[in-house]
């Protein structure tokens, strides 16, 4: 029966104004429904105040409005001024308000008092912990040298430590996931082929593409905003989409042909490319003449690497590979193979990257509309501190491109880094993985502290069980982050961080074709005691004798400082939008213009044979290594991206825990027939080493091959503290126990893992 | 305002994202754990491949819209082509669930929770959340003579690659406010290629609505009977949906639960 609808509503609003009265910040977070009704009015309709920021929950750093009443955060919507956003956000963006009001957030400093792993911890003042910390990293300092402090850090505000502190500090054991397990083979390939970096915005120019490949590339679950708008507006001008993966994922829906390939074998077929397209004539020889040394011993290499040849090692019919290399070659110079992002897969991905590279070459498409521009760093003066006691190396969406990767800077006490570079490995930032092995073994020399920022190291690096036994050798560990990650649990001291909606923080300067710098700005004042990063920062930097580096009292000093060599200050960046837009120079014809080159190797032209990695006893042109089959029995584990989460970071917010509260094992369904597993079975995942995680939900799908199993990245929370993630769906990194190094970049390929089904929930 | 809105999502630019849902959970403080828009995925075996795509179940903003016809309380009212929501009134007696061809609206914490066509941003001049976030702009919204021109201009373009995409709800129940670019048939979509206000909702018109105005004990015990009718009439019409043959390719997976969605 219904009830006369007055009286009811009469009621509801009693109820709630007392309960909005009580109501924390935190719990006002979980009651929109109720908000709705106590204030009378939307949101939208009240006065609102706007801030600028970019986006936080993934490295895309999207720019946004946020808008907030009375001291709440309500909505965040893109930046239209900002070339990333253009006014739009993905679901993660989107949810950024329901990130931070998650009330499982770390809310003050933590002290130690249990064993280390325990997760007992007692509340302290920010002045105790602060102190605390200062008095072990100096001991430290003073027992083993500066060197000996490792930082590992990663989402956007890792550049107060992991950069600024740690090169102030004098350790160049600085790093970041984002290099060496994830995009380091990339630009490593890209330095030794094109002489440049790719850098955070891959430069494939969409707007006038004809023909763009995504190998191993899933746009649309891999929910980078800007991309995800160039891929639908390039179909939509006709571009022809091709995309190779094991798997038929969303994006393999959007394309004219999709290529089920075989894991690890994507040389292969690169070289198959490579092979039509010179014997077809399908290439660019103006361009290969004046812009590439080479080209014949390329040629001589894939003379017999021929579609056939192909065909029988990555289970892609050859007709389909001549069709596609036609359909690449026919669209030249428009045509792009996307570089993608977490390239780390077999140990060999530097060589496969500069197939990638080279086959974009051959028609000429870089630097050429619709091919690869070429990325613009912005204009923007660093701080004028004082000279950094080491070079930085760890590499990131934020630093410099190009420059670390050749010098190996010594420490104070003269060491340089510990992760095994030249000896390994060849080049490239600091390997996060290979920091962990020094920590246990001492060798080369000991690192005996460790400083994490946001970097959830349990779910990030391969190995968990050695990253473990590192925590546990370790003398000093500091976690700064926003939610009690699983890692946070092995911490001596916890900072608890503001999110990037409550603090200030470095400008966002984006290498792009057209450069920009963005501003971040709070939106309201940290919740509970939270501080921002610069701030910790700052206090510790203090305190451990690094004043001289923090002579700036705030981050808007700071910030002001280097604005002002645009003319510009905080308040002025604001009243124009929030962005500052440059001149970019993306295509060959502007440096032709001035006479110089775009290509920054030895040569000044794209390098398709590798002087610099002959000499360095590496193969100068790329080679087809089979990758080893797993144990029989067993599956190649592949791991991807969902749209509405962020690496492990996003499985507790629960805007996003409400759309995807785990993950599930794909299974091919005539596989899991054969094997008696039902869709929706819960399983348990066992890896070749008896590791095991779960229980998840089996997908039987026709989508994915036989010999592999995918899933989403980021689960299998163990944490109790992070309420809405804990216990749920399986985590791929814990199955990692292997990895294999490339012994160019240091990136750790980790599809070299094997998992078998196991009954039972 | 202009006479007439509409929206269309075109399915062949959607890749999935969910931004959508999210936008509008947050733009129209949803409550948590419901949202106004439900994202799946389609998959069918083709040749020797696969035909994919994504489904959104959400208000089509119907002409002679039936959960309109069936409120009693003025909660659901049409707005230049808009299904309108005025919580306020809301009495949560479910009627427009049962009426709505398409199942959309339910019934959470007391009020009717569906779609409100972001009628304040619209007539802000703003346009809906969902539509200004998507980052495939998959989602457009405008006059409906517009929006309607540009999804037949883009079937056409779509006709070479899937020769059965059409734009779905040019004429069904005078019009919907939701046009769909399908790339298939709408059967595949689950969608019914001929949705119908219900011989219920026709009595219900003439005479349970005027009389529930009074919110009289016989025009209760009136809805109540109808109420069980109409239940009847609606399963029966499930099933029918349901049951029709899907187009063309069988069916390899069904669409995805919510959580699972991008798994
Ligand atoms: S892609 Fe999404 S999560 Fe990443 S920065 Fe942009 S809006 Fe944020
Ligand atoms: S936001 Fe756009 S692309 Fe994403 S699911 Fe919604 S309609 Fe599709
Ligand atoms: S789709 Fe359903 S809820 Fe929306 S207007 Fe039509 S009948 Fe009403
Ligand atoms: S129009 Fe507004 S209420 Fe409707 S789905 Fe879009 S955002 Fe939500």
């Amino acid at each position: 029966m219904p009830r006369p609808s007055v009286t009811r509503r009469n009621f509801l609003k009693g109820t709630l104004t007392s309960l909005g009265a009580l109501a924390s910040p935190a719990m006002s977070g979980l009651n929109a429904a109720a908000r709705r009704l106590t204030r009378h009015l939307p949101w939208y309709k009240q006065p609102a105040t706007i801030t600028y920021n970019y986006c936080d929950i993934c490295p895309w750093r999207c720019g946004i409005i946020v808008s907030s009443v009375e001291g709440r955060v309500v909505k965040i919507d893109g930046n239209p001024n900002d070339p990333k956003s253009r006014g739009r956000l993905c679901a993660r963006g989107q949810a950024g308000v329901s990130y931070m009001y998650d009330p499982d957030r770390l809310k003050q400093p933590l002290i130690r008092t249990g064993e280390r792993g325990e997760g007992k911890f007692r509340t302290a003042t920010w002045e105790e912990a602060l102190d605390y910390t200062a008095e072990k990293l100096l001991a430290i300092k003073d027992k083993y040298g500066p060197e000996s402090v490792a930082f590992l850090g990663h989402t956007s505000g890792d550049f107060w430590f992991t950069d600024y502190f740690a090169q102030a500090w004098g350790s160049p054991n600085a790093s970041k996931p984002s290099m060496s397990l994830c995009t380091s083979p990339r630009e490593e390939a890209a330095t030794l082929t094109i002489g440049r970096a790719i850098g955070n915005h891959e430069p494939v120019d969409w707007d006038q593409a004809r023909c763009v490949v995504l190998l191993g590339t899933h746009i649309g679950e891999d929910a980078r905003n800007t991309m995800m708008q160039d891929l639908a507006n390039a179909r939509e001008n006709g571009a022809k989409l091709i995309v190779i993966d094991p798997r038929y994922s969303s994006v393999a829906m959007k394309a004219d042909v999709w290529l089920q390939i075989k894991p690890g074998t994507d040389t292969a077929l690169l070289l198959a490319w490579m092979n039509v397209l010179i014997t077809e004539n399908l290439i660019d020889s103006d361009f290969i003449a004046r812009w590439t040394v080479g080209f014949d011993e390329l040629a001589a290499h894939v003379a017999d690497k021929t579609p056939e040849w192909a065909a029988a090692i990555t289970e892609i019919p050859a007709d389909q590979i001549r069709a596609t290399a036609r359909m690449f070659g026919e669209a030249r110079p428009a045509s792009v193979i996307v570089p993608g992002r977490h390239v780390v897969w077999y140990g060999n991905d530097t060589q496969r990257m500069r197939a990638v590279y080279m086959v974009t070459a051959l028609v000429g498409g870089h630097g050429r509309p619709g091919g690869q521009f070429f990325n613009k760093t912005p204009f923007l003066e660093a701080y004028p501190h004082p000279p950094f006691q080491v070079a930085g190396s760890s590499g990131g969406c934020g630093a410099a491109p190009g420059e670390e990767s050749d010098t190996l800077s010594p420490g104070p006490t003269g060491k340089v880094r510990a992760d095994g570079v030249r000896e390994r490995f060849l080049r490239g930032a600091t390997a996060m993985q290979e920091l962990i092995e020094p920590m246990i073994t001492g060798v080369p020399y000991p690192i005996k502290g460790l400083v994490t920022y946001g970097s959830n190291l349990l779910h990030t690096i391969p190995n968990v069980p050695r990253t473990i036994e590192a925590l546990k050798a370790l003398d000093f560990v500091l976690t700064i982050d926003i939610l009690p990650q699983d890692h946070v649990a092995w911490s001596d001291v916890v900072f608890p961080e503001a999110t990037y909606l409550e603090r200030h923080d470095e400008l966002w300067g984006c290498g792009h074709k057209t450069p920009y710098v963005t501003m971040r700005e709070p939106a309201v004042p940290p919740l509970y005691d939270t501080k921002p990063g610069w701030w910790m920062a700052r206090e510790l930097g203090l305190r451990v004798g690094l004043d001289s580096y923090f002579a700036w009292q705030t981050a808007e000093e700071y910030i002001d400082r280097r604005l002002s060599s645009l003319g510009l200050n905080l308040t002025k960046l604001h009243e124009q939008g929030g962005v500052m837009v440059q001149k970019g120079k993306p295509y060959l014809t502007d440096f032709e213009a001035d006479g110089t080159s775009p290509f920054g190797t030895a040569s000044g032209k794209v390098e398709l044979y590798s002087e610099a990695l002959a000499a360095a006893g590496h193969a100068p042109l790329p080679d087809y290594e089979p990758t080893p089959d797993g144990p029989a029995g067993f599956f190649r584990l592949l791991y991807g991206r969902s749209p509405v989460h962020t690496f492990s970071r996003t499985q507790n917010t629960p805007a996003l825990n409400q759309l995807m509260a785990e993950n599930a094992v794909w299974v091919n369904d005539a596989t899991a027939a054969e094997l008696g597993f039902a869709d929706g079975e819960r399983v348990w995942l066992e890896n070749q080493d008896g590791v095991r995680s779960g229980p998840v939900p089996v997908k039987a799908t026709p989508r994915i091959r036989k010999d592999c199993v995918y899933m989403v990245h980021g689960f299998g929370h163990n944490t109790p503290d992070m309420k809405l993630a804990h216990g749920k769906g399986a985590s791929d990194a814990m199955l990692q126990t292997r990895y294999a190094l490339d012994p160019i970049s240091g990136g750790a390929g980790m599809r070299v893992n094997f998992v078998k089904l196991v009954k039972g929930s | 305002m202009a006479s007439r809105y509409a929206f269309s999502i075109d399915l062949d630019r959607c890749i999935g994202c969910q931004a959508c849902v999210v936008a509008c959970r947050t733009g129209n403080e949803v409550a948590s754990g419901d949202a106004y828009i439900t994202v799946s995925e389609e998959i069918r075996r083709k040749d020797n491949g696969f035909w994919g795509s994504f489904a959104h179940k959400r208000c089509f903003h119907c002409t002679e819209a039936p959960c309109v016809e069936v409120c009693p309380t003025g909660t659901l009212t049409k707005v230049n082509g808009l299904t309108a929501v005025d919580m306020a009134k809301c009495s949560a007696c479910g009627y427009c669930t049962q009426a709505c061809p398409f199942h959309i609206p339910h019934v959470v914490d007391n009020h009717v929770s569906k779609c409100v066509g972001c009628l304040d941003q619209v007539q802000a001049g703003e346009e809906p959340w969902c539509a200004r976030t998507c980052p495939s702009n998959a989602i457009r919204f405008g006059e409906r003579e517009v929006i309607l021109a540009e999804a037949k201009a883009k079937v056409a373009k779509l006709r070479e690659r899937y020769p059965n995409a059409q734009v779905y709800g040019e004429t069904q129940l005078g019009g919907l406010g939701l046009l769909m670019v399908l790339l298939e048939a709408p059967g595949v979509y689950g969608l019914p290629e001929a949705p119908q206000s219900s011989a219920t909702i026709q009595t219900w018109k003439t005479l349970v609505k005027p009389a529930s105005a009074g919110l009289t004990a016989l025009a209760a015990g009136v809805m109540g009977l109808a109420f069980v009718f109409a239940r009847r009439q609606h399963a029966k019409e499930h099933a029918e949906v349901h049951t029709a043959a899907p187009v063309e390719a069988a069916v390899v997976e069904t669409p995805a639960q919510t959580e699972e969605n991008h798994d």
